[in-house]
């Protein structure tokens, strides 16, 4: 402890170098927390808008035959990763209106189960959510086009040829324009009437997960248990994953080049202080202070610098982030409490390596030079 | 009395080659406890030198020293830094007190090295100590801020506030008017009678060196001469 007494005195004995090398840490880390918060928050939100309310995986037979429901509880049972796996029946139906015919991709299953993927109940914007027989849920962009809203009719032609009937029980806002013109929704019972399928059957289980990203590894895992073709969102979206990944590269690229100006600042002070306090060390060994106690001296300057300019730096970076807020942008940077604790630890370790340098000349000095120079 | 310090053959050759320098060519004797010894000798004889590998700050080319009956040649870097901070004190011609922090911190470093804290009799000691250099409230200054003089006191007490066996001067009043270096003899004299500290002072000054009890005289790195002052005394 007498190491860090030493360390502290040292750093309050030159109080404007330390002051100085203080602020540079904390801009530096303040600039990590920044950026590394906006893209982080930037690609949470593309991420949510591309799969937050869709699934990630969809198992189905590849010959277009039906698979049993049970898979969905048993996908849940045997993969921790999975957030939810719901039995659908899909099939496409065709509204006529006018002399236009319009394909209408359908999804059929209890609402509780297409709520826990598609979020529809907070998605709704006229009429309710409700999927009882011969419900159906359409989007927004549809009921705008062709005029029909919430308890209208919705007369459809499936697959077979036959007609049906559907009442409109709500409009939802899936945010993406293809999923409003296009999807509907209608309750397991519905669905299986049009496709004729037993209680048992379905047409698809579809999957979400904890992290998306798990897809590629989970996604040959189910198809090979349930012996069905499995598709993964990933494979589906390549162009928006290697631009995430761009970003991302280009975001720690920054946040690298941040860290090696951070470090070299630290470095060359603590190297301008062990110079400087070269004679007080030999003193110090003189009257017995051990190479290594010697050697903390300089480590545990470096941690002071190190966590005072982390603590500041996160402090900046949120006042940054607030700042943010008050701009006229339609974008929220989230402050990102683990990214921002990799930062302070990175913060610590890197003053503490860039320290390594003056506490082994330290350590390694000869009191005699000191004591022999006069 | 037992001999506290054996300095046995103890030779130091700077540099290598041509540019070589034997600074020390084989010197022995011996301090018993509680001497009050003086080293004197030309500026270059190897007064420095002696006193350096005396106080393990620096290791001889050959030969040995051996302190409280401990060969300390064999001691790795750990060893001769707790030697030097429990059984030696160092008073040198310039102070090398640490400017940071202030008197009673200087005064007590030692102690702290050594990972003792300043509480009850160590305290007690270190107030004595003040005492005994004239530094009574002067102990929350700043090392900075003494004059000469005072900073010598200072450097004495943290050279004594370990209480160790032998002390080790070089110089100390180089720095020092007339006042002053009679003040710190004094001191030294003192503290060797009082707490039996054994003293052994470099110096070029003969007529410091007469105020000792002993005079070993150092010539081109040779021991030329160890006489008991009243020898002395009555030769000159
Ligand atoms: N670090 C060193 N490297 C090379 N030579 C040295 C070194 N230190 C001392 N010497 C040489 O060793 C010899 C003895 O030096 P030392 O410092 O012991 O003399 P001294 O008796 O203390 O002199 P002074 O009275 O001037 O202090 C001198 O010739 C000196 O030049
Ligand atoms: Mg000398």
């Amino acid at each position: 402890m007498l190491s860090l007494r030493i360390a502290a005195r040292f750093l309050r004995s030159s109080p404007g170098q330390s002051a100085l090398i203080i602020s540079g840490i904390a801009v530096g880390i303040a600039t990590q927390i920044f950026v590394g918060s906006l893209i982080t928050s930037l690609q949470a939100d593309l991420l949510d808008a591309a799969v937050g309310s869709s699934p990630h995986i969809t198992l189905r037979a590849s010959d277009g035959a039906t698979i049993s429901t049970y898979f969905a509880e048993d996908a849940e049972a045997m993969e921790p990763r999975i957030s939810t796996a719901i039995a659908v029946r899909t099939f496409s139906a065709i509204y006529a209106s006018g002399g236009e015919s319009v394909p209408l991709a359908v999804t059929g299953a209890d609402a509780a189960d297409l709520d826990s993927i598609y979020g529809l109940s907070e998605r709704i914007t006229t009429g309710s959510y409700r999927l009882g027989a011969d419900e159906a849920l359409v989007g927004a962009r549809f009921s705008e086009t062709y005029d029909i809203e919430a308890g209208d009719a919705l007369e459809v032609l499936l697959p077979d040829g036959q007609r049906a009937d559907y009442e409109i029980a709500g409009v939802f806002d899936l945010g993406q324009g293809t999923a409003n013109e296009r999807f509907a929704f209608v309750g397991a019972t519905t669905a299986a009437g049009a496709l004729g399928m037993n209680d048992d059957e379905c047409s698809a289980i579809q999957v979400q997960l904890t992290d998306p990203f798990d897809s590629a590894e989970v996604a040959p895992v189910l198809g090979e248990a349930f012996g069905v073709e499995s598709l993964d969102w990933q494979a589906e979206n390549e162009e928006l994953l290697s631009g995430l990944a761009a970003q991302s590269g280009s975001s720690i690229m920054i946040q690298i080049f941040v860290l090696v100006a951070v470090a070299l600042g630290i470095a060359s002070t603590l190297a301008i202080s062990a110079v400087q306090k070269t004679r007080q060390i030999g003193i110090l060994k003189a009257i017995g202070m051990g190479d290594s106690a010697a050697g903390r001296i300089f480590l545990w300057q470096a941690a002071l610098l190190g966590a005072g300019g982390t603590l500041g730096g996160i402090g900046l970076g949120y006042g940054l982030i607030w700042g943010f807020s008050l701009a006229p942008v339609p974008f929220s940077i989230r402050p990102e409490p683990t990214f921002i604790a990799i930062s302070a630890a990175i913060g610590v370790s890197v003053a503490l390596a860039s320290s390594v340098i003056p506490a082994r000349s330290t350590s390694r000095l000869d009191p005699i030079e000191v004591i022999q120079s006069g | 009395m037992a001999d506290l310090l054996v300095v046995d053959a103890i030779e130091k050759t700077y540099g290598e080659g041509d540019t070589a320098t034997r600074a020390l060519k084989g010197v022995s004797f011996t301090v018993a406890e509680g001497e009050f010894a003086s080293i004197v000798g030309q500026s270059g004889s190897g007064k420095s030198t002696l006193l350096n590998l005396i106080g393990l700050l620096d290791t001889p080319t050959s030969g040995q020293v051996l302190f409280g009956g401990k060969n300390t040649t064999t001691l790795g870097r750990k060893g001769r830094a707790r030697v030097r901070n429990e059984g030696l004190g160092f008073v040198f011609q310039f102070h090398y007190l640490l400017p940071e922090f202030s008197v009673w911190e200087n005064l007590t470093m030692p102690a702290q090295i050594a990972g003792r804290t300043v509480t009850g009799e160590e305290r007690d000691r270190a107030l004595q100590t003040l005492t005994l250099l004239g530094l009574e409230g002067l102990e929350h200054k700043n090392a900075n801020q003494l004059s000469g003089g005072q900073k010598q006191r200072v450097a004495i007490g943290r050279a004594l506030m370990n209480r160790p066996r032998l002390i080790l001067a070089d110089e100390p009043t180089g720095n020092l008017d007339t006042a002053n270096t009679a003040v710190v003899y004094e001191l030294f004299r003192t503290i060797n009678a009082e707490i039996g500290t054994t003293f052994l002072i470099v110096t070029h000054d003969r007529a410091v060196a007469q105020q000792t009890d002993r005079i070993l005289e150092v010539r081109d790195g040779e021991l030329v001469q160890d006489v008991r002052n009243d020898y002395v005394a009555a030769d000159t």
